[in-house]
């Protein structure tokens, strides 16, 4: 103990260089916490932010098989998925069933592409409390108007109350034509502007060629994202034992996204009738997972390259200790003290530099990470997806700190155990001789 | 008395309409493509235009073996975009691109890079199999006496649902197609002017304008060369064929 006490004074003796060691040590411990904290939020907003636009976390799809093959994306009669969902006890927030259309708009000569969700708004009233509106409203929306974001209002040069051409293809691929009145415009959502059109289900229908009880796809929106993939099991079990499912599990590529490993299967099946599809947020957002899974191996990378440069200094640092103590630890060594103690000495500063440089380190990432997530980039911002209500947000887990923390007290020590034991062999007698 | 005469006119032609095999008529029309289990290869050339904008033209060269329902369509035009292919095996049509080596899934549906053609424009269709006849009714095209035939499609998954042919009366050749949306509206109309090239015992058009009537302005000629029906190399019809076509 006391050898810990000792250490922990030579530490003061030189406060600029244990300030410079301890400096960078807590910068790569800043570093590597930002990036931890970074990735750690990324899934949830991610997740939070899909599940939005999705409006759900677990979700039900139909396809029918055609007479010529082809793969129709249809829910005719969703009575049994409605009693497989209470069977399974999913208690969604809101449960919602929509159809899509991927059309060509078309205003004097202009052209835009984009997805159309079509939403009963009636059932669906949290969408509105979502929809950021920069033009017009969502109150008594015609059957035929349209919400559509504002760069796409932009690059139509169209106004709220203007009204569009629509192309696009029915449920089972037919050309087809139709008109929208533009009702509102929403702000820029980022990335997803192209899929978040928005229109009402009874037109999207009638466009599609879709009875207007039909629709594509039903939407449970859990209460949190956690326990989403359990929902989806349980679901997927239930429907299974009513109505003909594909695998949850669909064997695919390495890295290839679980969803579209499905439907590739899909594509060589055969059947008859409506087969169910049974997903979730995790299973559409695999690929952010592996993001995350990125950034994690990157950020343990960057802490050891930083932490290797910042060995070689301490190893140094700790040479010239040695070298500038040598009279010293002559004279300890004189008046008893053992080999063990005289490393120990060296090994408790190291330590003590590693731990007061990961405290600081972190303390300062906590600081960036305060000051980073009061920065309000705004709803309409193109990093829309990762934010959290426009703000940058951060989750650290701690273990992974804590595991973290204790592989750079680990390289540090690994870094001053060379001179520890170089000081620990010096001979007392020639120690005391040193002129320094 | 002309009142009279005008009636017993009207009458007999209604009357000859309803005498003529219409369903027989569109089998004739299908069977101008049909080369008899020989395979067929033409060079089609695609002339687009769009309002503002110069116009853009597409080379592919069109291999058929319909007696297995293959094809492949190999790009020759423009620079950046040759040796890009269709390839259609089984009922699998994948789409090739030199770039990347890689053949990615693709559909009979997609539109010819971006012109109102359409790959099932430059493949095998059929009116007789995948439409009824609603309605027919006489009328007068330029100088050519025509059928007017109201066609609509067997199942949904045709592209149009609704069609309307004018042929010669003369010949079972078809001058002018309007294909209409599930709505009912006119999308685009396809003329075939009567300029054909003789292949294989048939005549085919060698030219055909496609104006789509959505966007105005938008229009593609297609022109029809190098036609040759006979036996093509069985390997034609491979992955590998459109890897080295380049």
């Amino acid at each position: 103990m006391q050898t810990a006490r000792l250490a922990f004074r030579n530490l003061s003796r030189q406060k600029r260089r244990s300030f410079l060691l301890g400096g960078a040590i807590a910068f790569g411990v800043m570093i590597v916490t930002l990036i931890d904290g970074f990735a750690g939020a990324f899934v949830d907003n991610v997740s939070e932010n899909f599940s939005n636009l999705l409006a759900g976390h677990v979700f039900v799809e139909g396809v029918e098989k055609s007479p010529k093959g082809r793969d129709l994306d249809i829910i005719r009669d969703d009575a049994a998925l409605r009693e497989a969902a209470e069977a399974a006890g999913i208690e969604a927030k809101y449960v919602s069933r929509r159809s899509a259309l991927q059309g060509s708009l078309k205003f004097a000569g202009r052209t835009a592409s984009l997805a159309v969700q079509g939403v009963d708004f009636a059932a669906e009233s949290f969408l509105a409390e979502r929809l950021a509106l920069a033009s017009g409203s969502l109150d008594n929306l015609p059957r035929d108007g349209i919400v559509i974001p504002e760069p796409i209002a932009d690059k139509l040069g169209v106004e709220t109350g203007d009204r569009l051409l629509v192309t696009t293809r029915t449920y089972s691929g037919q050309q087809n034509v139709g008109e929208f009145a533009v009702a509102a415009v929403i702000k820029d959502p980022g990335i997803l502007g192209s899929i978040s059109a928005y229109a009402t289900r009874d037109y999207v229908n009638e466009l599609l060629d879709l009875a207007p009880d039909e629709y594509q796809a039903l939407s449970f929106y859990l209460p949190s994202l956690s326990g989403m993939d359990e929902a989806g099991d349980r679901l997927h079990a239930e429907v299974s034992s009513r109505l003909q499912t594909f695998e949850r599990e669909a064997p695919g590529a390495e890295g290839e996204n679980p969803i579209l490993a499905m439907m590739r299967g899909e594509d060589e099946e055969t059947w008859t009738g409506v087969k169910y599809r049974v997903t979730t947020l995790n299973d559409a957002l695999a690929q952010v997972q592996q993001i995350v899974d990125v950034l994690e191996t990157a950020s343990l990378v960057i802490l050891l390259v930083l932490f290797l440069i910042i060995m070689v200094g301490i190893t140094n640092t700790f040479r010239i200790i040695m070298y500038e103590r040598i009279r010293e630890i002559g004279t300890m060594r004189a008046v008893g003290m053992q080999r063990g103690q005289v490393r120990g000495l060296f090994l408790w500063e190291a330590l003590f530099l590693a731990l007061g440089g990961a405290v600081a380190g972190l303390a300062a990432a906590s600081l960036v990470m305060l000051g980073v997530g009061l920065i309000d980039f705004g709803l309409d911002s193109p990093l829309f997806i990762i934010l959290k209500n426009g703000h940058m947000s951060f989750r650290l887990d701690w273990a992974s700190v804590a595991l973290k923390v204790a592989i750079v007290a680990f390289l540090t020590l690994a870094a001053a155990f060379l001179p520890a034991r170089s000081a620990a062999k010096l001979d007392p007698a020639v120690a005391l001789r040193t002129a320094v | 008395m002309k009142r009279v005469m005008i009636s017993v006119l009207a009458a007999l032609s209604v009357a000859m309409a309803g005498a003529q095999d219409f369903k027989a008529m569109l089998r004739e029309i299908d069977s101008l493509g049909d080369f008899g289990g020989q395979d067929f290869s033409a060079t089609y050339t695609i002339v687009s235009e769009k309002p503002g904008q110069k116009p853009e033209t597409v080379q592919v060269r069109v291999y058929r073996r319909d007696e297995r329902e293959q094809f492949v369509f190999l790009f020759l035009k423009p620079e950046r975009q040759k040796g890009q292919g269709y390839l259609k095996v089984d009922d699998n049509v994948w789409f090739y691109d030199p770039e990347s080596g890689e053949f990615a899934k693709s559909t009979i549906k997609e539109s010819v890079q971006d012109s109102e053609a359409r790959n099932s424009d430059l493949s095998r269709m059929s009116y007789a199999d995948d439409y009824d006849i609603e309605k027919s009714s006489e009328g007068k095209l330029g100088a050519y006496d025509v059928w007017i035939l109201e066609l609509v499609s067997k199942d949904s998954e045709v592209s149009w649902q609704r069609v309307r042919l004018y042929v010669r009366k003369d010949k079972p050749l078809v001058l002018k197609e309007e294909d209409f949306s599930v709505s009912g509206r006119l999308m685009r109309t396809v003329s075939f002017p009567p300029s054909y090239i003789s292949a294989g015992g048939k005549q085919i058009p060698s030219r055909i304008l496609i104006v789509d009537e959505i966007n105005s302005g938008e229009k593609s000629q297609l022109t029809l060369s190098d036609v040759a029906v006979g036996r093509l190399p069985d390997d034609t019809f491979t992955e590998s064929f459109l890897k080295r076509a380049r």
